[in-house]
């Protein structure tokens, strides 16, 4: 059978080791865990100081406390940052291919390229699954280490907002790994990146794009109530559309250039 | 063609860039236990003939058959057959020897306990003992090549393409890929390789074609005694007839 799932265990495990082994995975997961800590760190302390300039900076934010402040704070930044950190991610898992040259040794075997670019995919999935939990764990540290376990035990409940922005930020970004594979290495992806980080921002900072899946998750960092759950549930629509484009792409890939 | 079928049957495959480089119209047969060399000299086609043959490129005409099966159609069954390298080696940087090898075994349609024995196997048949447990990126040029050739031959392809496979091994490694390859064809397998000049490996060969400007115009005897001279003889003649035309 010429099925596009054969030997997708295979696959996967291939993938999976490649991306356990390299360096760059284990890097962005760091740096990405740290930089959001940091910057969570240093804004709530300057806001706590009656910095006015950072004050104006949190927005509708500094008119919250406790835990609302706080994760209010990290999903605005992982909707930016998160972005950068995923798409870079898959701008490697992919581009890498290419820029190593190592995708010829991925034609003529059992195993078909749309295939392996799925295992990419779920590799990927599975990865920013775990970041989302590690950001998680590593914001509720902070929260209690900021003592709001006993300033504000009823907020805590606040704290379910960072996976669910950290796993949407994760679906918005699967076009740069179509963006890698169309223009053959790292950088289309990471500018395809940069495209989608732009585009959700400023249309988010404008109050606008409410059901556009990839302005959604950053609209609803800034303001949750404006953005309704269906408007979400649309988000999955990205990584379908992008994820199956690419599965096309890698099917129907030709070393000819 | 009468008797078994080849393992590689290319016809008319042409297929052109940009400027008029490519493959224009080679017709190219792979027996079973046979060694094929192509010899041509660089920019003359080889690495695109090859590519066209393992589906690589898409032709612009004529066909491909792998064991007998047209490679626009061929499936997983075809592919666990084939091994080659093309261009860059099944060797990622950030894997060691060992793990980029049951990688490819894997990837190759072995089972786990195949794929382990064929490892132990490959290890031992290309001397890669010493750096089963060494980062691909901290190995010299030519031991990544023959974690590459391993790699390729791991699960014991009956059809076997490999592009310039002794660029940058060392006369050790250039005498047991050619024992390596030797002892498949024995078993049945079919051998095409390619060479910018006639290498230890063209010079095993049963059947040695020339390649220029992306055409076969001729063969070279293998048992002949300056195959060098013939070979030039061959592409300087090939020159002059197209300049004239």
């Amino acid at each position: 059978m010429n099925g596009a799932f054969h030997g997708f265990g295979v696959a996967l495990a291939f993938e999976a080791r490649k991306a356990a082994a390299s360096r760059v995975m284990l890097s962005i997961t760091v740096l990405f865990l740290a930089g959001v800590t940091a910057i969570a760190v240093g804004m709530l302390l300057a806001a706590a100081s009656g910095q006015e300039q950072v004050l104006a900076k949190l927005g509708p934010l500094a008119e919250l406390d406790g835990w609302a402040r706080l994760v209010g704070v990290v999903v605005q930044v992982t909707a930016a940052g998160g972005l950068g950190a995923f798409g870079i991610a898959l701008s490697w898992m992919f581009g890498r291919e290419f820029a190593d040259g190592t995708v010829s040794a991925l034609f003529a075997l059992p195993v078909s390229r749309a295939t392996i670019a799925l295992a990419k995919l779920t590799v990927f999935g599975i990865w920013a699954a775990g970041v989302a939990v590690l950001l998680t764990a590593a914001i509720a540290v902070l929260g209690f280490a900021m003592g709001f376990g006993a300033t504000d035990a009823a907020g805590l409940g606040e704290i379910a907002r960072v996976p669910v922005l950290a796993a949407l930020t994760a679906l918005i970004a699967v076009p740069a790994a179509w963006a890698a594979t169309i223009g053959r290495g790292l950088l289309p992806g990471i500018g395809a990146t940069i495209v989608i980080m732009v585009v959700a921002q400023v249309l988010a900072v404008a109050d606008f794009g409410t059901w556009l899946p990839i302005v959604a998750p950053a609209l609803w960092a800034i303001s949750p109530g404006s953005v309704p759950t269906e408007a979400l549930l649309l988000v999955p629509t990205v990584p379908l559309v992008f994820g199956a484009l690419c599965a096309l792409s890698w099917r129907r890939l030709q070393l000819d250039r | 063609m009468s008797g078994p079928v080849a393992r590689i049957e290319a016809r008319a495959l042409a297929r052109e860039f940009r400027g008029g480089a490519g493959v224009h119209g080679i017709d190219l047969v792979v027996a079973p236990g046979e060694v094929h060399a192509i010899v041509g000299l660089n920019g003359a086609g080889k690495t695109t003939l090859m590519r066209l043959l393992l589906g690589m490129l898409r032709p612009d005409a004529g066909d491909v058959r792998v064991d007998g099966v047209d490679v626009r159609k061929a499936g997983p069954a075809t592919w666990r057959r084939v091994g080659h390298l093309v261009d860059t080696p099944l060797a990622y940087a950030e894997l060691d020897a060992r793990a980029n090898l049951l990688a490819a075994a894997r990837l190759h349609g072995l089972g786990r306990q195949e794929a382990t024995a064929a490892v132990a196997a490959v290890i031992a048949e290309f001397d890669l003992a010493r750096y089963t447990d060494v980062r691909t990126s901290r190995l010299s040029l030519g031991n990544r090549q023959r974690v590459g050739l391993a790699a390729a031959l791991a699960h014991d392809p009956q059809v076997i393409v490999l592009d310039e496979p002794t660029s940058a091994l060392d006369p050790a490694g250039v005498i047991l890929l050619r024992e390596s390859l030797l002892r498949r064809v024995e078993a049945g397998a079919g051998v095409l390789v390619s060479s910018h000049h006639l290498d230890e490996v063209a010079r095993i060969a049963d059947r040695i074609t020339v390649i220029n400007d992306g055409r076969a115009i001729g063969a070279l005897d293998p048992a002949g005694v300056d195959l060098e001279r013939a070979f030039f003889a061959a592409v300087h003649a090939d020159d002059r007839a197209r300049s004239a035309a």
